[in-house]
């Protein structure tokens, strides 16, 4: 009986790892190298623009690195393009992108 | 004393404070570049001050501006005055301004921007100027200027200027023309982080060039003239929410025929970008 209940809660632990797993994996970090960034005040406008948009799981901002970090939810990926339009109508300028899986 | 009759000094009172049209990191009493991101909103509340011999003004003003674009945006701001000449008191309802701004150049590089806008400001005719003393001028004024910006991690500056044409009332009273250039510096003291609060100390040289008043086409020689003010300010921030304030300090003065001369003014901002 007690072996049994071991074995049920070493299977649920597993699964719960497992499923864990999974779903933070199936997301996409994005690093922008973004210009202009010279206030955190001003800088509000990008983390706004971002975290209204479907999908998008973390803002963070780097202001000495001029570096926004997007993280996003499973399934959900941006184009450059997108991702420069959402950059300029906060009002500022992405001069490059990469891109890694979480 | 008072050589000057109220509703004059009212006119030009409301063209000096309700003509900033100031939108988040500006100066405190001049202008700067700033817009707002698109469809972003901004809700401020300002207090403001001034005083000139036995002449006061205290004020509240709520402001609503909009993010059309991520160059462009529009904003209305409504003011409430309480005025004192030294013998009598009035208070109410100020002119409503409605204002916009475009920023029409952005350069943009590692820790700093670099831009330059243009604004244009109505102030509506809604106040009662025939209150003693006066809370408007009966007129619908406009105010068209122009700004640039230096904004990087370490430092500021900005310059801009304004010309304000006043309009004519019922009365045939006209108050003058204005010029009101302004030089900003600001220094930040550390570094700034993300999601961290934020200090800028600003230093403004503010310029106030006005035209004599008319009335009945005939210019009043105790109106207009030139005045110089010093302006230490501050700028805080955290996050989306920020406080401004500064107080202005007159340093040279050339009013013409017999005025009061300004002592001090004050104003303090509390914004939030939502």
């Amino acid at each position: 009986m007690k072996l049994s209940l071991i074995k049920t809660l070493l299977l649920f632990t597993a699964i719960t790892l497992l499923w864990s797993n999974f779903s933070f994996a199936a997301g996409i970090q994005y690093n922008m190298r973004v210009d202009g960034l010279a206030c955190p005040f001003c800088a509000y406008g990008i983390e706004k623009k971002f975290t209204k948009t479907e999908g998008v799981d973390s803002v963070d901002i780097d202001l000495q690195k001029g570096l926004v970090i997007v993280k996003t939810r499973e399934g959900k990926t941006f184009r450059e393009e997108k991702l420069k339009e959402i950059i300029n109508d906060a009002g500022f300028t992405m001069k490059s992108v990469t891109e890694k899986d979480l | 004393m008072q050589r000057v009759n109220w509703p004059l000094w009212g006119a030009g009172a409301l063209l000096i404070i309700h003509s900033s049209a100031a939108l988040a990191h500006d100066p405190v009493f001049g202008i700067g570049p700033h817009v707002l991101f698109k469809n972003g909103m901004e809700a401020a509340a300002e207090i403001y001050r001034k005083k000139a011999d036995k002449k006061e003004e205290t004020g509240l003003a709520f402001q609503v501006a909009y993010g059309i674009t991520g160059e462009w945006s529009a904003g209305i701001d409504v003011p409430y005055s309480s005025r004192n000449n030294g013998t009598d008191t009035s208070s109410g309802l100020s002119d409503l301004q409605a204002f916009t701004k475009y920023r029409f150049w952005r350069e943009d590089s590692l820790g700093l921007q670099e831009s330059a806008a243009v604004m244009l400001a109505i102030n509506a005719d809604n106040a009662d100027e025939k209150a003693d003393p006066a809370l408007g001028n009966g007129a619908t004024d406009v105010i068209t200027g122009i700004t640039y910006g230096y904004e990087s991690i370490k430092s500021y500056r900005w310059a801009s200027a304004r010309y304000i044409f006043p309009g004519k009332n019922a009365a045939d009273f006209q108050a003058g023309n204005k010029w009101r250039v302004d030089f900003v510096a600001g220094w930040r003291p550390a570094p700034p982080e993300y999601k961290k609060p934020d200090t800028v100390w600003l230093l403004e040289l503010n310029g106030e060039i006005t035209d004599k008043a008319e009335l009945n086409g005939n210019s009043l020689m105790n109106t207009g003239g030139t005045e110089w003010f010093l302006s230490p300010g501050i700028f805080w921030t955290t996050r989306n929410f920020a406080i401004k304030s500064g107080i202005q300090v007159p340093v040279a003065s050339d009013l013409n025929g017999t005025q009061d001369k300004s002592d001090y003014r004050f104003k303090a901002t509390f914004e939030w970008h939502l």
